[in-house]
């Protein structure tokens, strides 16, 4: 499993690094092409090394051979003690007169020869004469005139030495067919391939290591801007319309530099437009909004002041009375969440955050909305933990919050139970609210939060609300850092979910509570479980 | 008798309605057009408590109230536009009773009307002298004294400290001070007190950032002394 482990994270760091894999095919191909360069230089130089060898060896003997020859054929030797003594004095002096100092010499009668004549071969003192072929040997008898050669392997110490043997036939007087055979030692020259080998090896190493960092600095040179680009790429991605390259020189790099440079100008461009254009419609919104405030509060006072006359007007004035008042009032509330959806557009609000325990924020917020919610037919379950649920937060905005949220699944919860869970954990505190009415589509829960989105227009609209509930919400959630999220199904209802961190300015990790698909409808969550856990 | 309640704002129409709802609930309503002439008018009617409109022609709301707070504690509400925050409120010299954003509920203006003029239940103390950390407060003279050193307050600030020292051991939320201090029965913005409670601070204690006298509880609300 480790192992497994391991080569996965190597095979990741090849296809994530592009360095890495250039340096990995570099130092192959470069690695293949050195063995064949290596091996190709090891043998022109190691045959070389035998060539010139073999012929400074052949060329010697050929020396040798004819001063033997000559020796034997100008001497006047009449007995055999003589020719012996002459023949003993050939091998010292063959030895010694090499340029190579381990020539050794042997000659031997030829076989297969009539006359009885025994003289003791004579053979240098450290050649085993065994070592020269049989082969060679019948080629010497046959080729007569010619040097004849062949590779032996020498006894060394250790391993063998390469060695070298020619032979030559000799006529000697009285005596007859001799075969005169010279041994070289090529074990210097062996050791100067070795040499040469091992320096090969170790360079074509030195070589390989120097190839894989140059390629590795190259790729990386070339690789930099690229990275660079795609980091700043990132960051404009993720909104930080101020990241802006280096344009040096007129190379690629250069050239991706500057395009890059110019989409983010036209992008910042467009950006800063769209803004401007969405600040002047916030703008106006306020403005629109301030201006109003006059005369709405005017026209409530003189309503107000007609509506608790109503009893002296009959029939129809009374009826305008009530409606003019109800409609008066709608339009308060309507103006009211347009002014505090302003403040929240210019950033001017200042939340007063205090700890309070969220349980009783969530009492107070339903003891508000549980006369609608019985006039509705639903009812409130809730599942709250016995000890307090201390959060940092601006009590009158999030108790605001979780009355929309309640108002919300009373509208849409068509006379179901709707559940209302608290819970908590080390780092944050959470309320959902649930409820078993009609639900939404998928697209519909996307834009659940969008100022003035009704899930279904045509519906008939009970409960008067704004239209802006649920986008203040989401404001007021996003003030304290917290989470405000949804989930609904057709038919099945809704839940919401508000989790706050404990103390504000912290990041939430996780919900205390669980919501759908995880937590299925019905089943109320228990906020006991999330407190054990925590 | 009706109470008076003189209406400092320019906009003459909503002027008047204001001045009729108030009448239709029992009120005697004087108006005043402008800043300038707002002190003249508060001096010739001598009303029981005033609304006055931060926006106003000539002088502001601010000043006027600077002006009737040098001769009189009677209460005052400011109709704000609510583009001013709580922190701006805060650093201005003189603090309204109350701070009423437009548009506003009539009903909610009378409650808030009602509860400041009605005459305050007085914390039982026993004795006319109430004694908290190095402050007298001289119950009958509505006076507080830092040893010879008289500090001046408004009733309102007064009140807030009597109700608080009266008690010394109890935790006060903002929603009892706003119940026995202001004399408001519903759900009002208990940011009214935390604004009342930094200006009291500001005048009583040596160091208004690390209170002593009226020190905060947290997550529940306010009491005398140190915990």
């Amino acid at each position: 499993m480790k192992r497994k482990g391991v080569r996965k994270s190597a095979l990741g760091v090849f296809r994530r690094s592009l360095p890495a894999r250039a340096v990995l095919f570099t130092v192959l191909l470069s690695g293949v092409a050195l063995v064949a360069l290596g091996g190709f230089l090891a043998y022109s130089i190691g045959n070389g090394l035998y060539q010139t060898r073999l012929q400074q060896s052949l060329s010697e003997s050929k020396q040798a051979v004819i001063e033997v020859q000559n020796t034997f054929s100008a001497a006047s030797v009449t007995d055999d003690v003589a020719l012996q003594t002459l023949m003993n004095s050939v091998v010292p002096k063959l030895e010694s007169s090499s340029a190579n100092q381990s020539r050794k010499v042997a000659l031997i009668r030829s076989p297969g020869q009539t006359t009885t004549v025994i003289l003791q071969s004579p053979i240098s003192a450290e050649l085993d004469p065994s070592l020269i072929p049989l082969p060679l040997r019948d080629k010497v008898a046959l080729e007569t005139g010619k040097l004849v050669y062949q590779s032996i392997a020498l006894p060394g110490v250790g391993s063998p030495h390469p060695g070298l043997v020619i032979g030559s036939a000799v006529y000697l007087p009285i005596a007859g067919n001799y075969e005169l055979y010279l041994v070289y030692d090529l074990q210097s020259d062996q050791e100067t391939l070795d040499f040469m080998q091992r320096s090969l090896i170790i360079g074509g190493l030195f070589l390989i290591v120097a190839i894989g960092l140059v390629s590795f600095f190259v790729t990386n040179l070339l690789v930099k801007p690229v990275l660079i680009a795609a980091t700043a790429s990132e960051k404009l991605a993720n909104g930080d319309f101020t990241q802006r390259l280096q344009e040096k020189g007129e190379d690629p790099t250069a050239i991706l530099a500057k395009s890059f440079n110019q989409m983010a100008d036209s992008l910042q461009e467009q950006i800063n437009k769209y803004e401007s254009v969405s600040k002047v419609q916030q703008r106006f919104v306020s403005d629109v909004s301030h201006e109003l405030r006059t005369p709405l509060t005017t026209i409530k006072l003189a309503g107000d002041v007609i509506f608790n006359s109503r009893d002296q007007l009959t029939g129809p004035l009374n009826r305008s009375a009530e409606i003019m008042h109800e409609q008066i009032e709608r339009f308060q509330v309507l103006l009211t969440d347009l002014l505090e959806i302003s403040r929240y557009d210019a950033g001017a609000v200042n939340p007063e955050f205090e700890s309070v325990d969220l349980n009783g924020i969530v009492g107070m917020a339903i003891v508000g909305l549980e006369p609608l919610a019985s006039s509705r037919g639903s009812k409130i379950r809730v599942d709250i933990p016995s000890g307090p649920v201390e959060c940092e937060m601006d009590p009158s905005r999030i108790e605001r919050l979780i009355r929309n949220l309640l108002a919300n699944a009373i509208e849409h919860g068509e006379g179901s139970p709707i559940d209302v869970a608290v819970g908590q954990n080390k780092s944050s505190v959470a309320v959902t609210v649930t409820d078993f009415g009609i639900g939404m589509t998928k697209a519909e829960t996307e834009r659940v939060f969008d100022r003035f989105w009704r899930a279904d227009p045509s519906r008939k609209r009970t409960t008067g609300g704004t239209g802006l509930g649920l986008a203040i919400s989401l404001e007021d959630a996003h003030l304290h850092s917290g989470w405000l999220q949804v989930w609904s199904e057709p038919g099945n209802g809704s839940c919401f979910r508000l989790t706050l961190p404990k103390n504000h300015g912290l990041t939430i990790r996780n919900s205390p509570l669980p919501m759908p698909p995880e937590a299925p409808l019905g089943k109320n969550p228990s906020p006991k479980v999330a407190e054990a856990k925590a | 008798m009706a109470n008076k309640i003189l209406i400092v704002e320019d906009d003459s129409q909503l002027s008047e309605a204001v001045g009729l709802y108030l009448q239709s609930q029992g009120f005697e309503a004087f108006y005043c057009p402008d800043g300038g002439a707002a002190f003249a008018t508060f001096n010739d009617v001598q009303p029981d408590l005033v609304l006055l409109d931060i926006m106003l022609p000539i002088k502001s709301g601010l000043e006027v109230l600077k002006e009737i707070r040098a001769v009189s504690n009677v209460p005052i509400f400011m109709l704000t536009a609510r583009t001013e925050t709580e922190d701006q409120l805060l650093a201005y010299e003189y603090v309204a009773d109350d701070y009423i954003t437009k548009p506003y509920n009539p009903p909610v203006l009378v409650a808030k009307i009602k509860g400041r003029l009605n005459p305050m239940k007085k914390p039982e103390v026993s004795s006319d002298f109430v004694q908290i950390g190095p402050l007298t407060l001289d119950i009958v003279g509505h006076e507080v004294k830092r040893g010879d050193e008289k500090i001046l307050l408004t009733p309102l600030e007064f009140n807030l400290l009597l109700t608080l020292a009266a008690k010394p051991k109890q935790v006060f939320t903002r929603e009892m001070l706003l119940e026995t201090v202001w004399g408001y029965h519903y759900k009002a913005d208990t940011r009214l007190v935390n604004v009342h409670v930094q200006r009291l601070r500001s005048k009583i204690e040596d160091d208004p950032d690390n209170p002593k006298i009226v020190t905060t509880v947290r997550g529940i609300g306010y009491k005398a002394g140190q915990s």
